[in-house]
């Protein structure tokens, strides 16, 4: 599946999606009960929003992270797109065709073939072997023995677990657990990996080891992903773009660098504070006007999307300032007083236009 | 008891400071609530209809339309459609099954079962649970009980397999659908604590007395905890699990079949442990509706107070228990066990060898029973009646009574009737009908909701209806009394057991065999020890009741934090401190769990303690069984199911908190 | 998939419904499934009632079964009514001493015709209300039932309460005395000591301490000779007081009548049963013979097998004529 067109039609296209727990959940959108704080609504109807007018696109090849802390109705989100929970209104399309109206037949096609998920808790099968793990996803489809084995093999040897095919479960750490988990989502080779929460459970050094296996994987294979995390810097990490959920509605939609650059609105602001900003931000960002021929000229060239830091380094070796060149054209200039006035946040106080998904 | 107590305190009048201070706790306010409606109904009931025991006013005699029923039924039994085309077929279809299973033991030999028993005990539990089973069925040989054995053991076969089956397939609704599994919940529940006597009754009435309804009592009985266990096994599997399956687009079935079976492997096979043991204990009781085979023995023997003869089929039981549980308890946590490398690829050759094994096995078995013969050859066999009734001979001569100090079994049979079951009794005989019902609503209301509350004096109220209060108030009288004599021995068991592990391990094993025993046995020793009467009843009950006490207790103390257990330490509480301030207090859910079980269990052998001169309801339901007046034992058993279960909600905490 | 399901349940419930028969299945001439499993006609079960008596005939009966025509004999303890139950459904083959329950010999003998009548045993039963002789003795009067008021005080005990005590044995024994105690409106009350074991354990108990007693007993009896009793006088048994009684248990007002005891066979084994059916159709004998036998197995407590073949061995005279 090469991710040749980035721009080509989205793979999942969610609008106005709405999850109500509660009785009579499905008054509750489009209504007027839909402006009601979340107590005020819990007191008259004993309803819960856990999803609140959500839209976005998942584009072919992209990895996109729904991030928000617990309870901001992230995981809730994941599990009405292959409808493991029932969207209470809204529209849900995979690759044009419309999940909702799907009958079981076709549901359940989906779920096998074209989105697999990774769960927080692993989701494992105690009383199988690795192997048979990871080769239950085929066993549901109904693939031959010999064949579903051997395809979990691969699979087994593709996550580095080889040689602990007879292993249980239960015999197994955290880690290499999440690695079966994985092994299993990709062994029915699906369209697109949807990932709920898959490495909170992990040591913070497994985690990243975790992370840079999923990098590595949505590089190489350019797999579509859905990532759920309520770890800022593993969004930054692994994210192409980040949907970032608070109470149920996506506050702000966008790159990494947007999202830092230019929070949305103070909760994102606080959320993103802490951020080491020259990591993220690139001297797209950071460049200022061009202001002599001269400086057009001269310097090393930088591609737009380098980070800060990396500039900092370019111009700190240098001494000089360094341009920006996009195809042959100086897009403009980077220098001591641009760059550090990024890591100094002094950016932020500039009137931005808001950035769109 | 202590529950006396309880409820006049409110009933007094205290002063109004008092009273707004006692609103402030839920207890009292239930209590004063109580009160107040006592206070108005007592004394208009009391007025109208008399202090003294249920009124007969009240009382509904249902004698003459259940023995109308009875002859109706006796009569019909071989002519109407009902009994032909439905129970005659159900009947037709055990007996057929049971015979089979019979023949087929019978033909196998004695040699073939003792082996072919062996072998299965150890393929599925181990080498010792092997030798076990081999020794054991040797023993019943010996002991010249090979044809009861096999009888008992052909109908526990049929009897298992059908409450497996049965319970399995009730478990399974009850496990997928969220409606059955609160209907059926409470039903079970409360079957579970319904002694064994309440179930012979309604069968016979159908049946008549015979194998047909001793194993339909039995699958009755038995099915229950394969249906609990089953179900919750199957609503406990991990959410997530189940998750992950449905998102690899698992079918309904493929999501049963490979999820959520395999993870309730756990429950299942304790459910089928619990199974076999209610069934045996069943079995073994059902002989006095004809179930035949080693409890006939033993029933026969206590009918003549002959304790070598009830000894001689009491143990090939107790050994036919322990096998039982062995074999199967062995393969549960066998299964529990994950075991690494088994790996794909040998399976099937695998397979195969153990195939031929097996048919090796089974027809060496079979060509080994051929060859030794269909029973036990008699000049094998040990007679062990006499010397033991010459020993119990012996025992009454020096045992029973005047030995110096501490007098002997027959004084203190005699001194715990004199001085506390007749006492006790005539209490509460004399306690005003009224009175029994606001006591038992006080208590089930303070400790569990008002529809406990309900549940309780409805049934008592039942019992008064049935016209069956005096019977009931004596045996309520043995109840209390043997569950206090529990109580007070299983905590000072329990105490020391949960403080040292060293008593502990010596307690465990013995708690394990003595748990695993039909509740018919205990009443065998009993009779050696203390004669006829209700005396031995209270014994074996106190006997059967302690184990599953002092289980409950210590495993309750031993799990207190010990967090909190260090800090009371680390304040300088002594022994007694810690206990009393922290691990009391801490396990009251297991403590009254304690107090729950030891009252059901109690009730349980109080009722068959009736084979042995216990009296009240139990004997009414022997009476109505012997002389063929099933309206006097069903109104009978009728009332034991209520008296069960108002004991049970009496003592049950809230069911959330233990369930 | 729903489809399939439903399909499966349709054969399964067809399949069952061909396996059964269809037809009807009459529960109450299902034999036990453990009679004659061996299949060759040579197992004999015979069925054994609680009191001593009847454990006599059995092991009697077990002996020359087994010894001396090379059957297997199995013994099996049930009450007597739910005795003819098993009778009728061939869970036992034989019936050796019947009191008299004339309700199931018109259902099973005359009606359905399960169970056929072996004749009697040679022994006759009675049954009645006893006190001890060292009572009876001291005063004389009590023999008769009208003056049973006056003693009542004096056989007061915790059992009974404020009534005298009349004490019955096992629940399943032949009795009217509940009826009786109403009718006669006398000041006692009934107490079961729960088994025949039981009671004989407490009239020894009152015999040894010399107290007074009243008892619902029977004979042929051993105890009588180390417990002697008298008999103590009921209304006359009549049979219009029978007649009453049989259509109502609950009127009988007069004594138990003098039972010539009664054998009854399963119909099927009476007619196929060969030597077996034959002897013990044949067997009859006195009530000394019973004694002696009853005797050896409660009093000498020796096995029953064991007092069977001593009485054997010493009254060849008697049993020759049964096997013959």
């Amino acid at each position: 599946m090469p991710a040749a067109d980035t721009v080509a039609a989205p793979v999942f296209s969610v609008r106005n999606l709405w999850k109500v727990f509660g009785p009579k959940a499905a008054r509750v959108p489009d209504s007027e009960l839909a402006g009601l704080s979340p107590e005020e609504l819990r007191e008259r109807t004993g309803c819960t929003v856990a999803v609140r007018d959500v839209s976005f696109d998942v584009r072919k090849g992209e990895c996109f992270v729904v991030m928000g802390l617990s309870g901001s109705g992230k995981s809730t989100l994941v599990r009405c797109l292959t409808r493991l929970i029932e969207p209470t209104s809204g529209t849900i399309a995979i690759d044009g065709e419309d999940v909702c109206g799907m009958d079981k037949g076709a549901l359940r096609d989906l779920r096998r073939h074209r989105a697999a998920m990774v769960f927080q808790h692993f989701g494992l099968l105690p009383h199988r072997s690795v192997l048979d793990n990871v080769a239950y996803g085929l066993e549901i489809q109904g693939v031959a023995k010999a064949e579903r084995r051997a395809r979990a093999a691969e699979m087994v040897q593709k996550v580095g677990l080889a040689g602990m095919e007879a292993r249980r479960p239960a015999q197994l750490s955290g880690g290499q657990q999440q690695r079966v988990g994985l092994a299993r989502a990709l062994a029915a080779d699906p369209e697109v990996l949807l990932f709920d929460e898959p490495f909170s459970a992990l040591d913070p050094l497994i985690r990243r080891d975790m992370q840079e296996e999923v990098v590595r994987l949505h590089r190489d294979e350019g797999r579509t992903m859905v990532f759920i995390t309520h770890d800022l810097s593993e969004a930054l990490r692994v994210g192409d773009r980040i949907a970032l959920m608070r109470g149920g509605r996506v506050v702000q939609c966008g790159t990494p660098e947007e999202i830092v650059g230019s929070p949305a609105d103070d909760y994102v602001r606080d959320f993103v504070r802490d951020v080491p900003r020259e990591q993220v931000l690139t001297v797209r960002r950071a460049m200022r006007p061009v202001r002599s021929s001269g400086e057009a000229e001269n310097g090393p060239a930088l591609n737009p999307a380098t980070t800060v830091a990396d500039a900092i380094e370019a111009v700190a070796r240098t001494g000089s300032p360094a341009r920006v060149v996009d195809s042959g054209r100086c897009l403009g200039i980077v220098d001591f007083k641009s760059l550090l006035s990024i890591v100094a946040g002094l950016d932020r106080v500039q009137p931005l236009g808001k950035a769109a998904a | 008891m202590s529950s006396a107590t309880t409820t006049v305190a409110p009933q007094a009048a205290a002063p109004p400071g008092a009273l707004r201070a006692a609103w402030q706790r839920p207890a009292a306010r239930k209590l004063l609530l109580l009160g107040a409606v006592t206070a108005v109904l007592a004394p208009f009931a009391a007025a109208r209809w008399g202090s003294g025991a249920w009124p007969s006013e009240l009382a509904v005699s249902l004698d003459g339309p259940l023995g109308r029923a009875n002859d109706w039924i006796i009569d019909n039994r071989d002519s109407h459609w009902l009994f032909l085309h439905f129970f005659g077929h159900i009947s037709n279809a055990i007996i057929t099954a049971v015979r089979t299973v019979y023949v087929v033991l019978l033909a196998l030999g004695w040699a073939g079962v003792t082996a072919g028993a062996s072998l299965l005990a150890w393929r599925l539990a181990g080498v010792r649970a092997g030798a076990t089973a081999l020794a054991s069925f040797a023993v019943c040989g010996l002991l010249g009980m090979w044809v009861p054995t096999m009888r008992t053991l052909a109908l526990m076969i049929v009897a298992v397999a059908a409450s497996v089956a049965v319970g399995a397939l009730l478990g399974l609704a009850a496990g997928l659908s969220d409606r059955m599994f609160r209907g059926l919940r409470p039903v079970l529940d409360t079957m579970q604590a319904l002694p064994a006597f309440a179930y012979l009754l309604p069968v016979v009435l159908v049946f008549g007395i015979g194998v047909a309804p001793a194993v339909l009592a039995t699958v009755v009985y038995a099915a229950p905890p394969m249906a609990r266990l089953t179900a919750l096994g199957l609503r406990g599997t991990d959410q997530g699990v189940l998750e992950a399956v449905d998102s690899l687009g698992a079918t309904g079935r493929q999501r049963l079949l490979t999820a959520r079976l395999p993870l309730a492997r756990r429950e299942l096979l304790l459910g089928v442990n619990q199974t076999i043991m209610m069934a045996l204990s069943m079995a073994v009781i059902a002989s006095v509706i004809g179930a035949d085979g080693l409890g006939d023995r033993v029933y026969q023997s206590l009918s003549t107070v002959d304790v070598g003869a009830a000894l001689t089929a009491g143990i090939p039981i107790v050994l036919l228990a322990i096998v039982l549980d062995r074999t199967t308890a062995g393969r549960g946590s066998w299964a529990g066990v994950p075991r690494g490398g088994t790996g794909g690829h040998d399976q099937p050759r695998r397979r195969t060898r153990t195939a031929t094994t097996w048919a090796a096995a089974i027809a060496a078995t079979v060509a080994l029973g051929r060859l030794a013969g269909t029973t036990w050859p008699e000049t094998w066999t040990v007679a062990i009646a006499t010397p033991v009734n010459e020993a119990k001979d012996w025992m009454v001569q020096h045992l029973y009574s005047g030995i110096p100090g501490i007098g002997g079994t027959a004084d203190w049979a005699a001194q715990y009737t004199g001085w506390v079951l007749d006492p006790l009794r005539d209490g509460l005989q004399a306690l005003p009908w009224w009175g029994a019902l606001a006591l038992v609503a006080a208590l089930a209301w303070l400790i569990g909701t008002w529809r406990t509350a309900l549940t309780a004096v409805l049934s008592l109220a039942a019992i008064g209806v049935l016209g069956r209060w005096e019977p009931a108030m004596d045996t309520l009288s043995q109840v209390l009394a043997a569950v206090a004599v529990t109580l007070v021995l299983g905590f000072a068991v329990a105490v020391p057991a949960a403080r040292s592990p060293r008593v502990d391990r010596l307690l465990r094993p013995v708690l394990d065999v003595f748990q695993t025993m039909p509740q018919f046995v205990y009443l065998i020793p009993v009779v050696a020890l203390f004669g006829i009467g209700r005396a031995p009843a209270a014994a074996a009950a106190i006997v059967y009741a302690l184990p599953a006490v002092v289980r409950i207790v210590s495993q309750g103390l031993r799990q207190a934090d010990p967090a909190a257990l260090e800090s009371a330490r680390s304040l300088g509480a002594t022994g007694g401190q810690q206990l009393r301030q922290v691990q009391f207090p801490l396990a009251r859910a297991e403590l009254l769990l304690a107090v729950n079980q030891a009252v059901v269990l109690v009730l349980s052998v109080v009722i068959i303690g009736a084979l042995v001169g216990g009296g009240a309801l139990g004997y009414e339901v022997v009476f109505g069984l012997a002389q063929g007046d099933l309206a006097t034992g069903l109104m009978a058993g009728t009332a034991i199911a209520c008296l069960g279960l108002m004991l049970d909600r009496v003592t049950q905490p809230t069911k959330e908190a233990n369930r | 998939m729903r489809k399939r399901t439903t399909w499966t349940v349709v054969a399964a419930a067809a399949l069952l419904a061909t396996a059964t028969g269809c037809g009807a299945a009459d529960m109450t001439r299902q034999s036990s499934p453990y009679a004659n499993a061996a299949g060759d006609g040579k197992t004999v079960t015979l069925s054994v009632q609680s009191w001593v008596g009847a454990r006599a005939n059995t092991a009697v009966a077990k002996y020359l079964l087994e010894k001396e025509l090379g059957y297997r004999v199995d013994t099996v303890q049930v009450d007597e009514v739910p005795a003819w139950d098993a009778l009728s459904q061939g869970r036992v083959d034989a019936l050796m001493e019947d009191w008299g329950h004339p309700d199931q010999e018109k259902r099973y003998v005359a009606d359905k015709k399960t169970v056929t009548d072996a004749g009697e045993l040679g022994v006759t039963g009675h049954i009645g209300w006893w006190v001890p002789k060292y009572f009876a003795d001291a005063h004389p009067d009590v023999l008769d039932w009208k003056n049973l008021d006056k003693y009542a005080a004096q056989l007061r005990t915790p059992e009974s309460g404020s009534k005298g005590q009349l004490l019955d044995g096992s629940p399943s024994y032949v009795t009217n005395d509940k009826a009786l105690v109403k009718n006669l409106k006398l000041d006692y009350q009934v107490v079961f000591a729960g088994s025949e074991a039981a009671q004989i354990t407490q009239l020894k108990q009152f015999a040894k301490e010399k107290k007074p007693f009243l008892t619902y007993w029977y004979e042929p009896q051993w105890l009588f000779n180390q417990v002697p009793m008298v008999e103590v006088k009921l209304p006359e048994y009549t049979d219009a007081c029978a007649e009453k009684g049989a259509a109502d248990p609950a009127t009988v007002d007069c004594a138990y009548p003098t039972t010539p005891l009664k054998k009854y066979l399963n119909t099927e084994f009476a007619k196929k049963g060969g030597k077996a059916a034959r002897l013990l159709k044949n067997f009859h004998w006195s009530k000394a013979d019973q004694n002696e036998v009853a005797q050896m197995i409660a009093e000498d407590r020796l096995p029953a097998d064991e007092a069977a073949k001593r009485w054997v061995q010493r009254h060849p005279d008697v049993w020759r004529a049964w096997v013959r």
